[in-house]
């Protein structure tokens, strides 16, 4: 903009003005549903088109935590959503490096195929995907029931089942993020001189003194920017703890959300908005915080 | 002392290092020179460890280190990237070695200390690498080789990121720190003014294989083949095609295209004739005006640079270069007649070996 301005001083003020107006009415357009949530869920009575509240209430959030499982539904949430964003930055993390110091023959057909994974409608591929989670799941949970007793294995499996358990969910959220993520990371490395560790195995770092003085904090821009596109992607997955889900005890937000929807008698909206908006915040709080990261990563990495 | 005796490497069937041997004495400053591609890098990476050696001895100090891993040799390396950690200060990156030994803080940051002392860094020990110059980066990635107390620093292509006022200046300061450290030291590069400048010793990489090591000055007036004579001293030496012929036992004939035609004595009538080549350099060619020269040409390229001037003569594809001593008023288009020093003409074999050097022609 500066050099805009300064090379033709004359002219400058129209086009910064008609630059900021357009920009304006993108984030106001943006802007407005996030809005509009706020104020319904904020509303006492709100309805299906957007008003002035006329009575100013909490009782909508008050409602969402103690007279439904909202607080069960937002640790499921986090901690599904979490676990499976920890495993793709691990994953991806080690992985990146990989396939960006490989020379192997298969890198480049290794990378297209994995696309795949993401390019693929992931309803085309539930049925098969539900069909092998449920083969193993009872597998598993006959091995469980072997070892512990028919209580106890019922809520173990909660934990590891791949069908209507934490584990399932994980693993297959992480799976659907994985491809990009890899792609981000070995873009990440590939931008990285190896002399940075070949300098610390000439100073005597051990392999995991690479890993955790030179290579983390070196890739830790490339694993924000990973870890954010895999959560936020996760985040608003619907269709996955749908299908993979049942238990009440388990059930995500999104869940939540629909079923609050469905109900038989009237539409609630403003607890519909209150549920909304706090399914919205963490992806925004995540986006907050990797911003900074972001920037780094995709204006050029890390310049020595 | 550190010593290559007939060091080979492979990247699969393509051999890159072709049975290289070499020695650099203790507190000696040795550049491998070559062009892009000749192998300096991959020799250094193996005298580091960071490479396998696939064939020969690599002995440092009379003890053989070839399967001694990296951290073990004794050696530090300052990369041509200068490899400084971004997330870490000045003072981290130069104490990162001893960090690593778990070495106490208190021990650390004295050694720290005195390693800035010396590269003028003590200022600057609380920065990020990002804040700094880039003369300056390059003395921290100094410091933190030397912080190591090492018996051989290795430098690859070092002064390659900076521009061609601090290059001059880094080279002066490169030479200070040696006599300073009495380190032994092995410099690569490709660019044979900074091994001219400050090697004590230099060897000339072609494809592999040493062409030549030894004082700078004694390659420079005695190489011993084609390769280092073209390669060391700037404008480069001419290369002229001569017929090699014995008219009489006891001389030695040598006549060019272009009309040159001297007379030599034979010496031991060892001298096969033939095809040879004859290396002149740009200042051991005399522009004479008044048709007396050994031969004639057309001037092509005239640079006029006030205390000496450069003439392109002869075919615009491949030209003669001439250094004349002041300001010629010669045009491109002109005929000059030139004389041959023969005290300072090299005579190469059609492979380019040396068969005649100056003073004995
Ligand atoms: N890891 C490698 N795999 C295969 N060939 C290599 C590898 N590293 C270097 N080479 C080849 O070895 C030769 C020497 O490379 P290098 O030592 O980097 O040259 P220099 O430093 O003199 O420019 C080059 O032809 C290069 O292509
Ligand atoms: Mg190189």
């Amino acid at each position: 903009m500066t050099d805009f301005v300064l090379a033709r001083p004359g002219k400058s003020r129209r086009p910064d003005l008609l630059a900021y107006a357009a920009l304006s009415l993108i984030s106001a357009f943006c802007a407005v549903p996030f809005f509009w949530v706020l104020l319904a869920s904020l509303d006492g009575n709100a309805q299906l088109f957007l008003s002035w509240p006329r009575e100013w209430t909490l009782n909508n959030y008050v409602r969402v935590f103690a007279e439904e499982d909202g607080a069960r539904w937002v640790f499921n949430s986090l901690f599904v959503v979490g676990s499976a964003t920890l495993l793709v930055m691990v994953l991806a993390g080690l992985g990146g490096y990989a396939l960006s110091r490989t020379r192997a023959w298969w890198k480049q057909p290794f990378l297209y195929a994995i696309l795949l994974i993401r390019v693929l409608p992931p309803t085309a591929l539930v049925v098969p995907l539900y069909k092998i989670l449920l083969t193993l799941n009872n597998i598993e949970g006959n091995l469980v029931r072997i070892f512990f007793g028919g209580d106890t294995a019922r809520a173990i499996m909660r934990w590891i089942g791949f069908i209507d358990g934490y584990l399932g969910l994980i693993l297959v959220l992480a799976t659907m993020q994985l491809p990009l993520a890899l792609w981000i990371m070995k873009t990440f490395f590939d931008g990285l001189p190896r002399d940075y560790e070949e300098a610390a195995v000439m100073d005597g770092a051990t392999m995991l003194q690479r890993i955790r003085r030179v290579l983390i904090p070196l890739a830790l821009p490339g694993l924000a920017a990973a870890g954010l596109f895999a959560f936020i992607s996760a985040w608003g997955d619907f269709l996955l703890p749908l299908i993979l889900l049942s238990s009440p005890e388990l059930q995500t937000l999104p869940l939540g959300l629909f079923r609050a929807f469905l109900r038989v008698n009237t539409i609630d909206y403003g607890f519909l908005a209150a549920l909304a908006f706090i399914y919205l915040m963490p992806a925004v709080i995540a986006f907050g915080f990797a911003r900074r990261f972001l920037v780094q990563t995709f204006s050029g990495g890390v310049k020595g | 002392m550190i010593n290559l005796r007939n060091v080979r490497k492979f990247y699969g069937a393509l051999e890159v290092i072709k049975g290289v041997d070499i020695t650099v004495e203790d507190g000696e400053f040795a550049v491998f020179v070559g062009p892009s591609g000749c192998g300096k890098s991959t020799l250094l990476r193996m005298i580091a460890g960071l490479e396998g050696i696939d064939d020969g001895d690599l002995i440092l100090n009379g003890k053989r280190i070839n399967d001694v891993p990296p951290d073990k040799r004794g050696i530090a390396m300052v990369f041509q990237s200068y490899a400084l950690y971004p997330h870490m200060t000045v003072a981290e990156n130069i104490g990162f070695s001893l960090s690593l030994k778990k070495v106490p803080i208190a021990e650390i940051n004295r050694q720290v200390g005195e390693v800035a002392e010396i590269l003028q860094l003590t200022d600057y020990l609380d920065r990020r690498p990002a804040a700094l110059s880039g003369g300056q980066r390059q003395r921290v990635a100094i410091g933190r080789a030397i912080i190591k107390k090492p018996s051989l620093i290795l430098f690859d292509e070092p002064l390659s990121n900076l521009d061609s006022a601090l290059r001059v200046q880094m080279r002066a300061e490169l030479q200070r720190l040696h006599r300073e450290l009495k380190a032994t030291v092995v410099y690569v590069t490709h660019d044979q003014v900074e091994a001219m400048t400050m090697a004590d010793r230099i060897v000339v990489l072609n494809k592999g294989i040493v062409a030549q090591s030894g004082h700078p000055m004694d390659l420079y007036h005695s190489p011993d083949n084609e390769f280092v004579a073209t390669f060391i001293g700037s404008p480069k030496m001419n290369i002229l095609p001569v017929m090699l012929s014995r008219p009489e036992a006891g001389k030695l004939r040598l006549e060019n295209a272009m009309g040159l035609s001297i007379s030599l004595a034979d010496g031991d009538a060892s001298v096969a004739t033939g095809e040879a080549k004859l290396g002149i350099r740009p200042e051991h060619l005399k522009v004479s005006q008044d048709g007396q020269g050994d031969f004639s040409a057309e001037v092509v390229i005239v640079e006029r640079l006030g205390v000496e001037t450069y003439l392109a003569v002869g075919s615009p594809k491949d030209p003669i270069v001439v250094r004349a001593e002041g300001d010629l008023s010669i045009r491109p288009g002109d005929r000059v007649s030139l004389t041959v020093d023969l005290s300072a003409c090299h005579l190469f074999d059609s492979n380019g070996r040396v068969i005649r050097r100056p003073q004995t022609l």
